[in-house]
């Protein structure tokens, strides 16, 4: 059991290389004990054999109790099941439309999947439009589906949105980092004015504020926190909202 | 507009002229002009051996489409109705056995009184999957609704042409059809083991059913690439990542297990 902690406590928080291997040998001891420890290996972390290979760049991460992963940088979007983003429909043909959500395929939404649709009583979607979605089927066999509708049949804050405001592409990593419960570089910009936001796991956001201006700042600011530290990203916002009173 | 009638191996074109032409090249070593409509429309009445054999008519929607008739100038009588019953490749016309096929006379003495006389393309006959029978075939593209496989196996012959097939998402499985999940069932690449249900027509393909134990997935890779062991009936383990898969399993029967 130490031996396979130990071998990765070694590495945690270093940056690691696709190709790197964790090998364990359990060493034949006659005791007859072996303890068999679990561990769960996260995105980016591999099983062979008895081996683990690490299939991504990136820093190794560890979290309580046995849970390793990496933790890559990536703005290439591959879509997976459950996860919500902001799609741009390109094409209407028969019941479905065709949504560009930034992977290798086109999504394909049902307009029977949003909130009070029916035969009948069509959904006001147009070419062109934003719609914040869900994936039911993602996978890289499949054509991917999305709905604008939860479980129970409720809009839930997804749909058709985006009247105005400014949509842009931020890389995964970040936007992962925006939409932690308690993300502190949307609490830091809460500080400065009021906006409105919206953030697509596939690293699309849409920003809208009062003015063109203001949408502007926050598009850069959002752009720029990716390689700041958090000391460097709280004098920059002070610097911003001081400048703009 | 003129009508012209040909009888070639037996098979009477009927032709009038219409908008759609098409063009079939090697009759009696001639280039003819038929119209599409009249054309089909005749070899659906005579309904010989040309409307199962797939790769005999191939109808497009351009102009120019090659039908490959295997023919002899005029067709050859073999005998008469006293001495043999007719198989595959002849047929009966005025108490006579005619061919309808180019090839060779295979005559067959059943048990039965008179022999059978049948004419065939090849040596071996080409064995086209009927209804009923097993199929092996490989998947290759899936769709919530539907499954694409190509047939390469009919029982254990092996085919030299590869039939396109179709398995339904509600052919899956016998129990609980509408919860199938086609990504939960077949993945890309692998080996099936199926039954015929229907031929379809022409553009459709065979549809198949897995819809029994001993159907179902046979042979399939997992995403690490290694084949994968069948753990239930829905289920598979790749060797090498201990990781599940889910599947449509076949059960074997033990005797077609080879270790």
């Amino acid at each position: 059991m130490d031996t396979i902690h130990a071998c990765f406590k070694d590495k945690i928080g270093e940056v690691l290389l696709p190709g790197d291997v964790f090998s364990f040998r359990l060493p034949e001891s006659g005791d007859g004990s072996i303890k068999t420890d679990k561990i769960i290996c996260g995105p980016g972390l591999r099983r062979n054999g008895e081996e683990v290979q690490v299939c991504k760049s990136g820093i190794l991460r560890h979290k309580q109790p046995n849970m390793y992963w990496i933790d890559s940088q990536q703005r290439r979007y591959v879509p997976a099941k459950g996860e919500s983003v902001i799609g741009i429909v390109t094409a209407k043909s028969g019941d479905i439309f065709k949504v560009d959500v930034g992977g290798s395929e086109q999504a394909s939404l049902s307009y029977l999947a949003f909130e009070g649709a029916t035969k009948r009583n069509r959904p006001n979607v147009q070419v062109g439009d934003l719609v914040y979605g869900q994936f039911t089927i993602a996978n890289k066999d499949m054509e991917p589906e999305l709905v604008c509708i939860d479980s129970c049949g409720r809009a839930n804050g997804m749909g058709v949105f985006g009247a105005d405001g400014l949509l842009f592409k931020l890389s995964l990593g970040l936007v992962r980092r925006l939409l932690a419960p308690q993300s502190e570089i949307v609490k830091d910009l809460e500080k400065i004015f009021p906006f409105e936001l919206v953030v697509g796991m596939n690293g699309r956001v849409w920003v809208k504020a009062k003015t063109v201006q203001q949408t502007l700042i926050v598009t850069n600011l959002l752009e720029s926190c990716e390689n700041m530290t958090s000391q460097q990203r709280q004098t920059l916002f002070k610097r911003v909202a001081e400048g703009s009173l | 507009m003129m009508a012209h009638v040909f009888v070639c191996d037996g098979i009477a074109l009927t032709t009038v002229a219409r908008q759609q032409h098409i063009l079939i090249t090697g009759w009696a070593a001639e280039v003819v002009r038929f119209p599409v409509f009249c054309v089909i429309h005749a070899l659906y009445c005579c309904s010989i051996s040309l409307n199962t054999h797939r790769n005999l008519l191939e109808i497009s929607h351009k102009i120019c489409v090659r039908i490959h008739l295997h023919l002899e100038s005029r067709s050859e009588r073999l005998c008469s109705t006293e001495d043999c019953i007719p198989g595959t490749g002849t047929y009966l016309r005025h108490g006579y056995i005619f061919a309808s096929l180019t090839g060779y006379v295979l005559r067959k003495n059943e048990g039965e009184e008179l022999p059978v006389i049948s004419v065939v393309r090849e040596t071996e006959t080409q064995l086209l999957p009927d209804v009923g029978a097993i199929v092996t075939c490989k998947v290759t593209s899936i769709n919530p609704r539907f499954a694409k496989v190509h047939i390469l196996y009919v029982g254990s012959t092996p085919l030299k042409d590869r039939f396109r097939g179709t398995i339904r998402k509600e052919d899956v499985r016998a129990t609980e059809k509408d919860k199938v999940e086609t990504y939960k069932s077949f993945r890309p690449g692998d080996i099936v083991l199926a039954k015929v249900i229907s031929l379809g027509d022409v553009q459709s393909n065979y549809l198949l059913t897995t819809a029994e134990n001993e159907l179902g997935v046979v042979v399939a890779h997992s995403e690490a690439g290694a084949q994968m062991v069948p753990i239930s009936w829905c289920e598979m383990q790749c060797p090498r990542t201990h990781a599940k898969e889910f599947r449509k399993v076949a059960r074997v029967q033990p005797e077609y297990l080879q270790a």
